[in-house]
């Protein structure tokens, strides 16, 4: 892949992680609503997305988004502001890539 | 600034040309927001009875108010600013309907001086100097959607990468302080879409 189709490949995942981001944020805010509305205790939440498998694919989902936008997104900030470029910045951003999956799939695995 | 150089500093260096907002060469900062001098009256912009007056900025001084333009101009090239005919001498004239959406599009960008303000004011420039910029990427924009123009698919990778249109945060601060109503963020969003479509089909 050329330099170029990488970036604009980097450009789209990023538009489309935000895409699916702005969905998952909004059923995750309707799902804290619900949840401190009926006073669901955290025994209640687990059995209910113990009993379901769409709870932890859309979780997972959300962290893929999540894994996948924040090292798109800060990559420009580093690139702009701090002048880190090439193989390092890439590289600094694919650990903390693996960091938040890592971490967020650990948290999905918790409810699933 | 004719009054401060024929009146006050006679050695003051700036640029003008045709003083009616055509040339695009009397582009400078005044009170700190890059303007065509020509066409800015000193009464609307002066602030509490001072206007301070400075070159443009992102770009080298070469005297006083006078800054080289070379480095936004080579940002035209790199975006494949020249119109590359498929046509000759020898051919008919291309038949361009005014009503086709490409050349409403193109009609909506053309009329750029090059004056350099949209440049001078956008801060993905400050932080990125090798980005190509509002003016250039404009330009591309106008070209890709010219029927006649040979030289899309090449265009359209000069325009893409890191420093090219997708590098935009959409702040629109060229689009506010065009002179000429322009809208370089509209163009620059084209380009996107484009380029995104280009790499979807694997022609980058």
């Amino acid at each position: 892949m050329t330099p170029v189709a990488a970036a604009t490949w980097r450009w789209l995942a990023q538009r489309i992680s935000a895409a699916v981001l702005a969905a998952c944020v909004l059923v995750h805010l309707a799902t804290i609503l619900y949840a401190t509305r009926h006073g669901l205790s955290t025994e209640a939440i687990l059995a209910r997305t113990h009993a379901s498998r769409l709870w932890p694919a859309f979780y997972g989902l959300f962290v893929v988004a999540v894994a996948v936008h924040a090292p798109l997104g800060l990559r420009v900030i580093l690139d702009e502001w701090s002048g880190l470029r090439g193989r390092a910045l890439d590289v600094l951003l694919l650990l903390f890539a693996l960091a938040l999956l890592a971490g967020g799939l650990r948290a999905v695995s918790a409810i699933a | 600034m004719t009054h401060v150089q024929r009146h006050v500093d006679p050695t003051l260096a700036y640029r003008f040309a045709c003083r009616v907002g055509m040339c695009g060469s009397c582009a400078m900062t005044v009170n700190g927001r890059a303007r065509w001098t020509c066409r800015t009256h000193v009464d609307a912009v002066a602030d509490a009875g001072r206007v301070e007056i400075a070159p443009l900025a992102h770009l080298p001084i070469v005297r006083d108010l006078v800054v080289d333009m070379s480095r936004f101009f080579d940002r035209w090239a790199e975006a494949r600013g020249a119109f590359v005919p498929t046509a000759t001498r020898n051919d008919a004239f291309a038949v361009v309907p005014p009503s086709a959406p490409a050349r409403k599009a193109v009609d909506a960008a053309i009329e750029c001086i090059g004056c350099g303000i949209c440049y001078a004011s956008c801060d993905v420039v400050a932080w990125k100097p090798e980005y190509l910029g509002p003016a250039a990427l404009n330009r591309a924009w106008t070209l890709v959607n010219d029927a006649r123009d040979g030289a899309h698919a090449e265009r359209l990778r000069a325009v893409a990468g890191d420093a090219g249109c997708h590098a935009c945060h959409t702040q629109q601060t060229c689009t506010e302080r065009c002179p000429k109503h322009l809208a370089p963020t509209g163009s620059i969003a084209g380009l996107k879409r484009l380029v995104a479509r280009a790499a979807l089909k694997g022609e980058l």
